[in-house]
This record gives C-alpha cells, structure tokens and sequence, in this order.
C-alpha cells in the first residue's frame, strides 16, 4: 500500500474507534438515565449511583492506562491515542461519582463533607485522584501541551498515580480484612490486577522481550 | 414530630404497654396504642397494612416508632437485605433465598444452662406468645430501617432452660447449607455465621427473637424462620436463621469480630462519636428517605440500654 492510503486507512481506522469510544463512553450514562427512569434504582439509589459511576470510573481509567503499553506491545498508535478520550470519560464518571457523594448524598453540607474528606483516608484518597483526574482533563488540550512543554509529559504520567489511589480507594471501600483476603474483594482486586499489569509493560526490557516474543522486532 | 400519619388508636390507662414503647420521649405518641394492641392480639391474625410491594422505600402503613419516624416498606425490608450467604448484592438476596429451605427448623439450645434441648419452630410458636415490637435497624454501612418484628423476648426462651451461673455469654450459629446457599463456599466469609452477647445482654427485655414481620412469617432473605434482633447494636449482631445457641463462659467469636477485629466489636453498640476506622458513623441514611440523618447513641435506645454498660467506656469501645 502505498504511504498516503496507508495514512488514509489509519485515520479512518481511528475514526471508528473514537467513535466506538465515545460510544461506550456515554452507555453508562445513558444505562444509568434509563434504570432510574424505570425506577429501578433500588432501595439505596445514592448508594447504587454512587457505586455505578465508581465502577465505570475505574473501568475508564484502566482502559486509558492500558492504551500506551498496547502500543508498545503490538505498534498500534491508533490504540494509543485513545487514552484521551478513555482519560476524559474516567474525569466524567469520577465527578459524577463525587457529585451523588457531596450533593445528592451529603446535601452539599460543607462541614460534613470537610470532615470526612479530612478524616477518612478513603475520602482523601478518593479525593486525591479525582483532583489529578480534573487537572489532566483540563490539560488534555493542545493548547497546554505547547505551554508546559515537557512539564505536560510529566503531569500526565500522574494519570498512573490517580491510577492506584484509585484501586486504594475502592479496596478501602470494601468490608473486610484485605490482608486475609476475606471480604466482597473480587472486583477491587481484579481492577488492582490490571493496573499492575500496565504499569509492568511499561517497563522497556518487559516490552523488549515481550515484542521478542511476538515476533515484532 | 413531621408525618403526623399514625392510627388515633388510644391505648387505655390500665393497658400493658411493652416498656420501650411507654417511655417515649413525646407525651402525644402514647396515643400509639398499635404495639399494646398487638400484644392483646396476639395470636390472631395481625393484618399486613401492604397488600403489595410499594416502590420505594415508606411505608403505606401509617404507623410509626417510639422516636416518631414512619416504617420502612414490606418491599425495601425484603428487597434490600444483607445475607453474604447467599449474595452481597443487597438486592439480589430475596431471589437467591428463595430455595432455603425453612421448614422444619430446629434451634438447639445448649451448653452452660441446667435444662438443655432442642426446641422446632412449631414449639416455639405455641410455647411463647408472639408480639409485635416496631425498631429501628441501624447497619454499620450507614443505612437504617424502621421495621415491625414479631417475636418474643430472649429471656423467655433462656428462662425455659436455666444458664447455669457459670453462663456469662451467648453464642448464636447459622445456618449453613451450601446447596441452598450460592455464597456459602465463596472462600470470602469464614462460615457459619456465628455471633454472641454479654448474657445481661441477652436477658434484657428489647432483645428479641423474631420470627415474623409486617404481621407476617419471616421471609427467607430476612433470616427465617427465627433471628436475633438486637436494636441498639449494629445490624450484624441480629444473627439470621438460628440454628444453634449455646450459653458460654467465655466470650465467643463473632464473624466480623474475627474477620476485622479492629473494625467490628464484640459489642458493637451504635455510637455516633466512635467512627469505623474507615468511614464515618455520625450519620446514616434512612432508607426511603432523602438525605442523611444524624445517628443516635445506642440507635436511640440508650434510655433503655444504657444500664448495662454502666462502668465501661463506650466512647473508646467498637
């Protein structure tokens, strides 16, 4: 193929997964629209709300961190650059599941909220991550990446930071002993297990000898 | 004070009145003669005020607590329960329950008591009369509910067997049946289920052995056919679907005890000054309703409790 159809089908081949991105990046959503408007959100809805739009945080932001290990891995920079848009809608859903907290939840009562982000390790780090999250949506623009240079690289690998504050915060969230493993610790787990898996192949000899395996060198 | 929603049933001067429901702090609910009448009437027919799932949380009936707050719905009572045997998505249990088999049922009471023996469900329900008794049920994740038990006092039942005086402690087992139950081979939980009280704990008048709700039999999810409810203490101190009781001297195990010792007590009292080590526990979410309310010490039972603990510093005590 000659060098311009090769660009011209990437490009599409990017198109199509942007869109199947945003995509799934509104289901959730619009899932969540939908049961409650069936009524169907039980008989904790705060709880569940808050619980779904966690989840689906947490789903994003692995999807987001495991995009440039792909790359490395198989050459695909069109999964590469999905990271973004996977990045913004982990922001999304993060400050979905922080507004059912300080606003459905606590009624935007500021001493309570205060209090509790103070206090509980599992608020401040839950906290913690959404305000690295909101930082890098808001710098995920060309227009930062020229101002801060090679600053913007280095904000934006805080994205694995907020990564395990993340899989803290909900493994903090769970009853139970993690330590003895005993407790609901099957999805907190699972999520903390991918996330080490990401960051390995981001070490260069993994991704050497790995693409060695593959036969990609 | 709010929902001035309750049955202007009077109870009359002379009538017995369960103590925790006369000694209300506001002088108009002892016009709530429903409990008193209860106790009148039991043994016939109590009539179930839902006749069907009410979406949501609040209750059709119009009844209310000692404290003034109405009781949560027959279908967030059954719909949102927590019973790792089967599940820990609170509201799939009600599904998943539905195959436990609760009859016959026998509860064998033992160890330290001069009268052992095994007593069925049936034995149960004609020996000790059943009456209703409204509480609150407050979860140590924060969430509570107001909800109309039937059963009896624990001390009628311990008194038919006679603690020794040796006996200082109580100690209550579930069942286990892991082909009745998805959850129970999970690896998770440490099953069965066991729990335990002081036995001045036991003996006090609020604890009660349920074995209905809302008028009627104890659906599977909610423990059937008979539990422990314990209303000033954490929701996972009232031990669902008891087979086993055994009076000890020493003080037993506890499933959450064991599993998280420095997050779960043995004793577990509702205190809104003594966080769980990793949540708040100054306020809870009443189901059913919006918003978040404040907790009270001891759930709001500490005029009825509070002498049990006389000596102990429940302010440094999960």
């Amino acid at each position: 193929m000659t060098n311009q159809n090769e660009e011209r089908r990437q490009e599409s081949l990017q198109h199509q997964l942007n869109v199947l991105v945003h995509f799934a990046g509104i289901l959730p959503l619009i899932l969540l629209l939908g049961t409650y408007t069936r009524g169907e959100l039980g008989f904790n809805p705060i709880e569940m709300v808050i619980q779904r739009t966690g989840r689906t945080a947490v789903a994003f932001l692995l999807l987001s961190l495991s995009c440039t290990p792909i790359n490395s891995l198989f050459k695909l920079p069109v999964v590469g650059r999905l990271r973004k848009p996977l990045g913004l809608y982990a922001a999304l859903y993060a400050t979905l599941h922080f507004a059912a907290f300080s606003i459905w939840d606590y009624g935007l009562n500021f001493n309570l909220i205060w209090m509790e982000i103070r206090e509980k390790p599992f608020i401040i780090i839950g906290a913690s991550a959404l305000v690295i999250l909101i930082v890098l949506a808001a710098t995920s623009f060309r227009f930062w990446q020229r101002k801060l240079g090679k600053w913007w690289t280095w904000l934006h690998r805080l994205a694995y930071v907020a990564g395990v504050l993340v899989v803290v915060h909900y493994l903090l969230a769970t009853k139970g002993d993690l330590f003895s493993l005993q407790g609901d610790y099957a999805a907190p787990l699972i999520a903390g297990g991918v996330l080490i898996i990401s960051l390995i192949l981001r070490l260069p000899f993994v991704v050497r000898s790995l693409r060695k395996f593959f036969g990609q060198e | 004070m709010g929902k001035n929603k309750y049955q202007s049933i009077l109870i009359q001067p002379g009538e017995v009145t369960p103590k925790h429901i006369y000694q209300s702090r506001r002088q108009f609910l002892k016009q709530i003669g429903v409990v008193g009448l209860g106790t009148m009437l039991a043994g016939c027919a109590w009539p179930v005020q839902e006749s069907e799932p009410v979406p949501g949380g609040i209750s059709t009936d119009s009844r209310i607590d000692d404290l003034g707050d109405s009781l949560t719905s027959l279908s967030a009572i059954t719909g949102y329960c927590n019973f790792y045997e089967f599940t820990t998505d609170k509201e799939s249990v009600d599904e998943l329950a539905q195959d436990f088999v609760t009859k016959p049922w026998s509860v064998e009471v033992s160890g330290l008591v001069n009268h052992p023996r095994t007593f069925s469900l049936d034995e149960i329900l004609e020996n000790f009369d059943q009456e209703e008794r409204i509480y609150r049920m407050r979860c140590v994740e924060a969430w509570s509910m107001v909800i109309p038990w039937m059963g009896f006092p624990l001390h009628k039942l311990l008194e038919e067997v006679d603690p020794t005086p040796e006996a200082k402690f109580i100690a209550f087992e579930t069942a286990l049946v892991p082909d009745q139950m998805d959850g129970a081979n999970s690896g998770m939980f440490p099953f069965p289920y066991v729990e335990g009280l002081r036995l001045d704990e036991a003996l006090h008048d609020l604890t009660l052995l349920a074995t209905g709700l809302y008028g009627g039999p104890l659906p599977p999810q909610n423990g059937a056919p008979i539990r422990l409810v314990v209303p000033w203490k954490y929701g996972f101190k009232s031990i669902k679907s008891i087979v086993r009781i055994s009076l000890v001297a020493d003080q037993p195990p506890t499933l959450w005890n064991t599993i998280a010792p420095q997050e779960y007590g043995f004793y577990a009292n509702v205190n809104p000054a003594v966080d769980h080590p990793r949540w708040s526990q100054a306020t809870e979410r009443r189901i059913g309703e919006p918003g978040r309310r404040e907790t009270l010490f001891m759930n709001g039972y500490a005029e009825e409790a509070m002498s049990l603990y006389e000596g102990m510093d429940l302010n440094n005590q999960i």
